[in-house]
């Protein structure tokens, strides 16, 4: 390939242009390309096979992109092509293990390639020569595991100045926290933070399986009550609780608190995202008031405790190991912007947000059936036994969340009205489940 | 001076003109002993220093096996008769519970007599051609022993509180005051209220740990010590091929200690092994510890040199979670016990069991998971005995022929030696109305014939009612008819036993688990040099995929373990398999070859 490796990405502009839309990590999808920019590139190792690093502008939005370049492409990569280079083939380096593997060698040697620096965090000696593996598919991300040992996070649209995600985990490694995966290295360039690497949890399972797994055998018995199934999820639920509130009392003590004094603002915010969704979605009308009324009860609260939280909390963003629930992926709401994901909030948005998790894990094996009320029935039972048992563990370490009945009431719906949005344009089968959760709210306290 | 007759127990226990201790008295005033030459030695067993770590074994109540002469209670001649079964089963060695001279008041744990058998078992030859019959088939013999204490008819005691200033005056623990050793805890709280009882004879408390017919021996005295080893040595030599030795924490007390677990009790565990290795190597001690697998595993002493104490012990709160895995569909309670269990020396093992001949002992788990255990799997209360629930596995898994073949496939896979309950392999069921834990001590169903074929008495004689239900009855449920069905429990289980014997990963091997995202689905990997071994357990009752990250074995063939199929080779991407509600696999990681004719 072309010894310099601008010009050789810069080559591959139009085939880019017709891969980026297709890759699940890619955000303007649905809309027509028209400029792909080479901000940069470099090589990361050289010889056969090749990989290069690249940050590309796509239509003014950054985008991080490895790619590998061979002369052959062994069967397993076919589907991994991107184009040619000259000769060679250019490909998507993230699903070639052996390209892979040579990142944590950069990150155990805290090399420096060309603007990019790989640094192990303090105190940190890696382990080397495992086996690279990638994972599956993610949002926004691309991610790595090494052996057992460490799995390494490449952000797709990597964003000038701190990283969220990278701080509060060594906010809250500092604070000794059990409940996180502990932070191992990290790649950047002046302006970014461009990967992230944890302690891999092997033995984890993600808490959106585990509840569902409770779910099911609870719908597969004809009549008992969620409490008297084998598979009853509460034990569990409370103990993700306690682990919850846990992860906010260390936050609050290695980043501090505030008062929210402009409560109002907030109440503006949850009624402008209302009118945006009734806008879109009519079956949301005849909940007007009922939200209206929920979300305006929370100007009695003259001020409001606020931190640093999780941001975008439920049970996908939750792992169950052997040793504890951990929570993962700390970069906050996905759909809001740079600046708005750092602002401190009320840690009662994390619960508001796994409580809707529990509802919806409840519920979604009766999407798109013919409304059964038994069913619907049980399933309810499930998701409201398994939310308090949640309160009733975040209750043993911290403040009990439903001391607080407007704020949370008002969150929740918050959630469910965005929810609604959501599946009306992507799952329109499961705009029910929202919806339900708007019309079971019980009434203003 | 004669031995006056409350030393001489054998009018009460029938040990009348049979070898015992006490028949007399040497000139220094020692009661004399049975000796190991007085008997039959049976042959040795195949040597294999190492053979408890890969070993199967089987617990049997002789009073439940086989009755051999027709009085209504097995004996250790009908358990002899049976040994071909056994054989032919896969078993490698029998855990068989006290079979001393005992006035029974406690199961056979109160010893009266370490050198006699209970005259309704037989006789110390009956006992040396029963290990010799089983030696001779490859199957070894071990047996419970109290060393902590003796039943207050044992002629020790007897001289003891008659004869303070006698050769046995110092074999138990007295004292003038019942105020020493307070920190102690009282174990069983529901019959005993203090650790010190008033002995009228000799005017002085006794220490005793557990019931207060059961005293306490002191091993503060170098002679009980030496005693004590001179019984191990006893049954060594006639044969036996180790001892489980009961309720090992409490040997010693010391002020201001809760008197469990003491160095000086470990220190003379250390004898005990160094009397094995010396006098008796391929024979073994397993301790009785119903404790943390963290605490226990102190019992194996000195990692450094592979382990001093005891050569096996049991991991209890491994057995109930297994159910509680099964019952809530997830891996959780296994993952976390196992990752919380240490290492143990090189030449140590775990005995691990799914149930005996005690209640499923709840006293491992928190309060919460004792409630809900009692709610999944006691649902009469009935069913529940002391801290435990009083079942046999097939009752407690609902008769379901999948759950049972699941559940054996852990125990046989599990890091640790499995301990199959009598019965169990044929899935007995129990009978909760019968007292105490008699519900799970039935008689062993043979055939259909009268009694179960168990005995040729009168029904009403059987020291226990045989099964009788029509679901588990011995008309429906017995070795005959499950012999002859070869699609049966049974048959399946000895398919299983040989599977494993062919793999010393399961015995010898170390364990991986192997995560995966689906909760509900247990695989680990068990390795022992080239022998590599995957075992993935569906814990639901649903079918469930599984992606198992294999990499590592790039380019290996897993071949399962009961039919021999070859599945497809593990590559770069993770291993997908599907298993059906409560199945599982067991795989050998193998390298690949061609297959078919030669070209």
């Amino acid at each position: 390939m072309s010894t310099r490796p601008l010009h050789a990405v810069e080559s591959l502009a139009d085939d880019l242009r017709a891969w980026l839309p297709a890759q699940r990590w890619f955000a303007a999808k649905g809309r027509d390309l028209t400029d792909v920019r080479v901000e940069r590139a470099e090589v990361l190792s050289s010889g056969e096979p090749t990989l290069v690093h690249a940050l590309l502008d796509v239509d003014g939005e950054l985008y991080q992109v490895f790619i590998g370049v061979r002369y052959q492409l062994p069967e397993h990569l076919n589907g991994s092509l991107i184009g040619r280079i000259g000769e060679s083939y250019a490909y998507e380096a993230a699903h070639d293990p052996e390209l892979m593997a040579g990142l944590l060698d950069l990150l155990a040697t805290s090399a420096d390639t060309g603007s990019l620096h790989w640094r192990p965090e303090p105190g940190i000696s890696l382990v080397t020569g495992l086996r690279a593996r990638p994972i599956g598919v993610e949002q926004s991300n691309t991610s790595i595991v090494y052996g057992y040992h460490y799995i390494l996070k490449l952000f797709r649209r990597p964003t000038p100045g701190a990283n969220r995600d990278v701080d509060l985990h060594r906010a809250l490694a500092s604070a000794g926290s059990t409940q996180v995966a502990a932070p191992v290295a990290t790649v950047e360039d002046d302006d970014c933070v461009l990967g992230f690497a944890q302690r891999y949890l092997g033995d984890a399972a993600e808490g959106w399986a585990t509840a569902t797994a409770s779910v099911r055998d609870l719908l597969a018995e004809g009549d008992l009550h969620a409490r008297e199934v084998g598979g009853d999820f509460a034990g569990e639920a409370s103990r993700l609780g306690a682990a919850v509130a846990q992860v906010h009392a260390d936050l609050a003590e290695e980043l501090g608190t505030q008062v929210d004094h402009d409560v109002d603002a907030g109440v503006a915010e949850m009624h402008a995202r209302l009118d945006a969704v009734l806008a879109e979605v009519p079956a949301l009308a005849e909940h007007e008031r009922t939200l209206r009324e929920a979300f305006d009860a929370v100007r009695a609260v003259s001020a409001m405790p606020v931190q640093h939280i999780h941001g975008d909390l439920h049970l996908g963003q939750v792992l169950r190991t052997t040793a504890g629930w951990v929570l993962i992926d700390f970069e906050g709401e996905p759909a809001s912007a740079p600046r708005e994901r750092v602002r401190m909030r009320s840690p009662l948005r994390d619960v508001a947000g796994m409580l809707r998790s529990f509802d919806y894990a409840a519920l979604h094996l009766l999407a798109g059936d013919e409304p059964d009320n038994q069913r619907l029935t049980r399933a309810a039972e499930w998701a409201d036994r398994n939310r308090s048992a949640f309160c009733d563990g975040y209750a043993t370490v911290g403040e009990d969340p439903r001391a607080d009945a407007a704020l949370l009431r008002a969150f929740e719906l918050d959630k469910a009205v965005y929810e609604v949005a959501y599946e009306h344009r992507n799952r329109p089968d499961w705009v029910p489940i929202p919806l339900a959760a708007i019309r079971r709210a019980p009434g203003i306290p | 001076m004669t031995v006056q007759d409350s030393t001489a127990p054998d009018a009460a226990l029938g040990l009348a003109g049979i070898p015992h201790t006490g028949e007399g008295v040497t000139a220094d005033g020692h009661l004399t002993e049975p000796q190991a030459e007085d008997f039959h030695h049976a042959r040795s067993a195949p040597p294999d220093p190492r053979w408890y770590k890969s070993a199967v074994f089987y617990e049997v109540l002789v009073r439940a096996f086989n009755d051999s002469d027709g009085n209504g209670t097995g004996d250790l001649r009908g358990l002899a008769d049976k040994l071909d079964y056994l054989q032919w089963l896969g078993i490698d060695c029998l855990w068989l519970p006290p079979f001393y001279a005992s006035p029974l008041r406690d199961g056979g744990y109160d010893i009266s007599d370490f050198r006699a058998v209970l005259p309704e078992f037989g006789t110390v030859d009956d006992f040396g051609y029963l290990l010799d019959q089983a030696h001779k088939r490859g199957i070894r013999v071990i047996t419970d022993l109290v060393l902590n204490h003796t039943s207050d008819a044992h002629p020790w005691f007897q001289e003891s509180r008659q004869h303070p200033d006698g050769p046995y005056g110092d074999y138990y623990v007295w004292s003038d005051t019942d105020d020493r050793y307070s920190d102690a805890r009282i174990i069983f709280v529901d019959t005993e209220t203090s650790n010190w009882t008033y002995d009228p004879v000799r005017g002085q408390f006794y220490w005793h740990r557990f019931f207060s017919h059961q005293p306490d021996l002191n091993y503060e005295n170098p002679e009980v010590q030496e005693a004590m080893l001179d019984v191990l040595r006893f049954w060594l030599d006639i044969g036996i091929d180790g001892f489980r030795l009961d309720a090992v924490p409490y040997l010693f007390e010391e002020e201001g200690t809760n008197c469990e677990n003491l160095p000086r009790t470990h220190e003379f565990l250390k004898r005990c092994r160094k009397v094995v290795d010396d006098e008796y190597p391929g024979r073994v001690l397993l301790a009785e510890a119903n404790q943390w697998p963290a605490d226990v595993v102190e019992y194996f002493g000195d990692q450094g040199v592979g382990g001093d104490e005891c050569h096996m012990a049991f991991h209890f709160p491994l057995m109930p979670r297994i159910f509680m895995a099964v019952r809530r569909e997830s891996r959780f309670p296994i993952s976390e016990i196992l990752a919380q269990t240490p290492s143990i020396p090189s030449g140590a093992q775990w005995g691990i069991f799914l149930r005996n001949h005690d209640e499923l002992t709840l006293e491992m788990v928190t309060d919460e998971e004792r409630d809900y255990m009692y709610a999944e799997y006691a649902k009469d209360p009935r069913m529940k005995a002391n801290i435990g629930i009083r079942r046999r596995l097939a009752p407690l898994l609902d008769n379901d022929r999948n759950q049972q073949e699941l559940f054996t496939a852990l125990l046989l896979s599990l890091p640790g030696s499995p301990v199959l309950y009598y019965g169990d392999e044929i899935g007995m069921g129990d009978n909760i109305w019968l007292g105490d834990r008699d519900a799970v001590r039935t008689p062993m169903q043979w055939s259909p014939d009268r009694n179960a074929g168990f005995s040729r008495c009168d029904p009403g004689r059987l020291y226990l009612p045989t099964i009788a239900d029509p679901v588990y009855g011995f008309q429906a449920v017995n070795v005959e008819s499950a012999m002859n069905n070869t699609s049966s429990l049974l048959h399946w289980t000895r398919r299983m036993l040989q599977v494993r014997t062919e793999h010393p990963a399961f015995g010898h091997g170390d364990f991986t688990e192997l995560g995966s995202s689906n909760p509900s689905v247990l695989a680990y990997l068990r390795r022992h040099e080239g022998d590599v071994v995957i075992c993935v357990n569906n814990l639901s009752r649903f079918p469930q995929p599984v992606e198992l990250h294999l990499s590592e074995h790039d380019g290996c063939v897993p071949v399962e373990l009961t039919g021999g199929v070859r599945f497809p080779a593990i590559g770069e991407l993770p291993y997908l398999l599907t298993l059906p509600g409560h199945g599982f696999y067991w795989f050998q990681i193998t390298q690949p070859h061609e297959e078919g004719e030669p070209q």
